[in-house]
């Protein structure tokens, strides 16, 4: 963000288009108010912004759309709290605040020429479709991709036309999984963690980055160090209660990194600093 | 030093009132028992005998601080268009913080380099930063729980201060430090403080001399992160804390703080309102998880931001003053020095100093 | 009461239970400081004198082990209020009453000696607390310096105890003069109450020193000063919002509050809240004739409907 502008104040945006994902999940599609700024606005894969009801208060998520497809902004919301409820009272037409993009993004560069490995679990493929579609926008930079992803039940799926794109890609090597046995389910069950055991990916010349609810986090990289991913190697995207978003007001901090300005996105390497964290 | 002057004691409290007849002075008045910095009055009891209950932190970072209006109107083309404008108000009053003591100013520093010296500066806060002169006094005395030198301040300590005064037997001699300081001893109409220095001295001297370091680590307390990282530490040492935020409202350099909206009807505001580490909601998310679920984990991350993490990320400066506010006002008597001394590396002598 | 058989006592408690809150020496020579005693070496370090002045019995809510709890007159209180609401197993809780002849409000000893530096407290066997500064000794009379609560104290000896240190003591203490200040202060006019709450409450820094220290509000993590759902109380830094939140206090407390003064002594800023609780305290008792924390089976009134009450005229419909 610039330096001369006022952090806290958001921009105004409108709602051009609401997806319902599942049922507590739904993508907003918005654009800003000054179609001057919609062309100006610059961001990276995996910077998120801080979405405000007015009146309500502000929440924050990652920009879900990637920088090479600029017609909008997405954002995915699930619906847990006091924010995300107001959120999805809204309709196409109406505005919200938007403070963005906030945070670090993922290091596309350095995964240049390897082999990427995508673990996602939940809403938690918000953050990994920016990435995925950047890099099938930029397809000859990168090697084989494989997504592995997962939900509790078929209807928990996220982003149902995507998967349907990158499955039909021959490019790409989807793996789709939910919990448990589900009528007219003919892929795979299982969670996530196990499902990539039994994938059992080769870790040479390959990055893999998760996001997923916390538990499912915690056993996949357990999971990629039994498979001998390097620490470095691993990727992952982190949630926390944010308020400021520019590194002061001291919540989502882990020891001397804060989670809205450092990063959220950190390899696992970093995060071995941060005792209780993995 | 050239910048000096000598106010006798029967002039002092028209300095005062000369100061806020330019400017809006904030000084430590006398309510009940307990000293709080207020805008200067004639109707206020002055007190300088002891350091203010709570640190003047309020002035430039209020307790709640609105950051920006909103109005909401509806489209008059489509009823059902609700219209929202936003309104920012960034225009500080030129302010004087008269009073406070080197502990305090030198949290104004720790503030700082989160608040401006970012590239996302805060404006709130800068904008009042910028208008406020800080004159402080130096003690006069210790207090209870208060260990400035064992953090690297002291009672007389300049970092942060505009103007220092240090009270004589006749009356003030007063140091200017920064050209803000310079303007204000103009303003004073003072006596030449050539005379008076040693005098200053003395007293800042033997006061320094009965602080308590319950470090003996020169100022820069190092702790271990292995007992740092133990449960059982926390356990043994927090049981007693209440989880309230006695601690960090009353901690000249605890900088956290919520964003809430506040709204009526048609129009509302964004404001940030203190908020603190110990509190449970802090970090609560809306999925009910939360990263910090005990008063132990608040408690560590209190400690660890100001010796472990704010070192890590600024140079090694520590970020706590040592006011012992936090002791002397805790209602368990939770102590941090205590906690932090038994947290050092056993490289030096982690005894108990004077 | 002496040290030694205290000492003696917490040793024994020590076999039966996983941890035995007691008191130590703290900061500095004029306060003392919660302990938590899990191993023998510890109960050394165990002090009781007029310092001893929290309320330990606080603690009892949060802790899932069985505990040894050391209480005065005063803060027993507590624990008969938890067992009239079922808030702790009476089973896990092994109480060690001391009979007490009251403790200091370190506020008043500071204000007697000017803020100076303690260097050392002692109490003589006469009542007599003597406090060195650097400007020399200060001898002050025990009931001088004592908080409020100590001057019209109904309960010098815990109202219940599996052990007690000490003779049991009996009140000297008018019963009538309980609630003397409040009546006093109910006099005032309508415009001077408001004026006195105005000016104490525009102190109150939100800090909730007084609701964390409290041993009866229980709600504590989901209190509704920070809910945002509902969203009673902004987080405002004015004087209505901190007045709503001293009401809800009060309001919460209403046939609850046992009077052990943790509030106001936790308060940083000097506020008499419990001031309003022992108002409504004091209603209580005359509507229904209840006074909280005294008697285990009692139902506190709060918790109970009677069609008709004996000293509520009900409104005629």
């Amino acid at each position: 963000m610039a330096s001369n502008k006022n952090p806290y104040i958001p921009e105004l945006v409108t709602i051009t288009n609401i997806i319902e994902e599942t049922p507590n999940i739904k993508s907003f599609q918005v654009v800003f108010n000054d179609p001057e700024r919609m062309k100006t606005f610059k961001f990276e894969p995996g910077q998120v912004g801080q979405l405000s009801v007015f009146g309500v208060g502000e929440s924050t998520f990652v920009i879900n759309s990637p920088p090479t497809r600029m017609e909008y902004l997405q954002f995915s919301v699930m619906k847990a709290g006091e924010v995300t409820g107001a959120l999805h009272e809204l309709f196409p037409g109406d505005q919200m605040g938007l403070r963005a993009p906030l945070g670090n993004w993922f290091p596309y560069d350095m995964m240049k020429g390897k082999k990427i490995l995508f673990i996602g679990g939940g809403i938690g493929l918000a953050p990994l479709r920016t990435l995925i579609l950047y890099m099938l926008d930029n397809r000859g930079d990168y090697k084989d991709i494989t997504i592995i992803y997962g939900a509790r039940t078929p209807p928990d799926l996220c982003y149902k036309e995507d998967l349907k794109e990158w499955e039909a890609r021959s490019d790409v090597n989807l793996i789709l999984t939910v919990d448990t046995e589900y009528p007219g389910w003919d892929k795979r069950t299982g969670f996530v963690p196990t499902v990539l055991n039994e994938v059992a990916p080769s870790p040479d010349d390959t990055i893999a980055i998760t996001c997923g609810p916390p538990i499912m986090i915690k056993f996949v990289l357990q999971n990629l160090a039994k498979l001998n991913f390097k620490d470095e190697d691993i990727i992952t995207t982190l949630e926390a209660r944010m308020k400021c978003g520019i590194g002061i007001c001291g919540r989502c901090n882990l020891g001397s990194q804060y989670i809205c300005k450092d990063g959220p996105v950190f390899s696992l390497a970093q995060l071995r600093d941060f005792p209780g964290v993995v | 030093m050239a910048d000096t002057g000598f106010i006798p004691k029967e002039k002092w409290g028209a300095f005062i009132e000369g100061l806020a007849a330019k400017a809006q002075v904030w000084v430590p008045c006398l309510d009940g028992d307990v000293v709080i910095f207020k805008p200067y009055s004639k109707d206020q009891t002055l007190c300088f005998e002891r350091p203010a209950n709570s640190p003047p932190k309020g002035v430039i970072f209020p307790q709640s601080d609105t950051l920006f209006a909103f109005n909401f109107s509806k489209d008059p083309e489509n009823p059902q268009k609700v219209m929202v404008e936003l309104e920012e108000k960034l225009d500080f009053p030129k302010t004087i913080i008269f009073g406070s003591r080197p502990c305090d100013a030198k949290g104004f520093l720790i503030y700082d380099r989160p608040y401006m010296q970012t590239d996302t500066p805060d404006p709130y806060y800068k904008g009042r930063r910028e208008q406020t002169a800080i004159v402080t006094m130096s003690c006069q005395s210790t207090y209870a729980g208060c260990f400035c030198t064992a953090v690297g301040g002291g009672p007389a300590d300049k970092e942060g201060s505009d103007v220092l005064i240090t009270e004589l037997d006749n009356g003030y001699f007063i140091e200017a430090i920064t050209d803000k300081g310079k303007e204000i001893l103009q303003q004073a109409a003072a006596e030449s403080g050539a005379g008076h220095e040693a005098e200053a001295l003395k007293k800042q001297e033997a006061v320094r001399a009965r602080v308590k370091d319950p470090f003996c680590a020169n100022g820069k307390p190092e702790i271990s992160k292995d007992l740092f990282e133990s449960d059982e530490f926390w356990e043994e040492e927090l049981s007693k804390c209440v989880s309230c935020g006695a601690c960090t409202y009353l901690c000249p350099t605890c900088y956290c703080f919520n964003i809430t909206d506040e709204t009526t009807f048609e129009k509302g505001e964004r404001i940030r309102s203190w908020d603190g580490c110990m509190y449970n909601h802090f970090t609560l998310e809306a999925s009910g998880h939360n990263p910090r679920p005990t008063k132990f984990q608040r408690f560590k991350n209190r400690v660890g931001h100001k010796f472990l993490f704010y070192p890590e990320k600024y140079n090694g400066v520590i970020a706590c003053c040592g006011c012992g506010r936090c002791i002397r006002f805790c209602p368990m008597s939770v102590d941090i020095s205590e906690i932090v001394s038994k947290l050092q590396k056993q490289t030096g002598s982690a005894s108990n100093g004077k | 009461m002496s040290l030694d058989k205290l000492k003696q006592i917490i040793t024994d408690v020590m076999k039966e239970v996983d941890v035995v809150i007691g008191y130590k020496q703290g900061f500095d020579p004029l306060h003392a400081t919660p302990c938590f005693i899990t191993k023998p070496e510890q109960v050394d370090q165990v002090i009781w004198n007029p310092l001893c002045v929290q309320n330990l019995a606080s603690y009892l809510t949060s802790l899932k082990k069985k505990v040894g709890v050391i209480v005065k007159g005063c803060d027993s209180r507590t624990i008969v209020q938890f067992m009239q609401e079922g808030l702790i197993d009476r089973s896990k809780v092994v109480v060690i009453g001391i009979p007490c002849t009251g403790v200091v409000s370190v506020r008043k000893v500071l204000e007697k000696v000017k803020h100076e530096p303690i260097e050392e407290v002692k109490f003589s066997d006469d009542g007599m607390v003597i406090v060195k500064t650097p400007s020399g000794e200060t001898k002050m009379a025990l009931s001088e310096v004592a908080p409020d609560k100590c001057e019209t104290c109904q309960y010098p000896t815990p109202v219940l105890y599996d052990h007690l240190a000490g003779e049991p003591i009996t009140s000297t203490k008018d019963p009538q003069s309980v609630f003397k200040d409040i009546e006093e202060f109910d006099k005032k006019s309508l415009e001077e109450k408001k004026a006195y709450w105005e000016k104490e409450f525009d102190r109150c820094i939100r800090c909730y020193a007084c609701r964390n220290a409290c041993p009866m509000c229980v709600c504590q993590d989901s209190c509704i000063a920070e809910s945002r759902e509902p969203h009673w109380v902004s987080q405002k830094s004015n004087l209505t919002e901190k007045m709503m939140f001293h009401m809800i206090h009060a309001l919460h407390l209403a046939g609850r509050c046992v009077e052990c003064g943790e509030c106001e002594r936790a308060c940083p800023m000097g506020i008499p809240v419990n001031k309003l609780k022992r108002k409504i305290n004091s209603d209580m008792k005359v509507l229904f004739g209840y006074e909280p924390g005294v008697k285990p089976e009692d139902k506190p009134p709060m918790f109970t409907f009677s069609v008709e009450e004996k000293n509520i005229e009900e409104h005629k419909l």
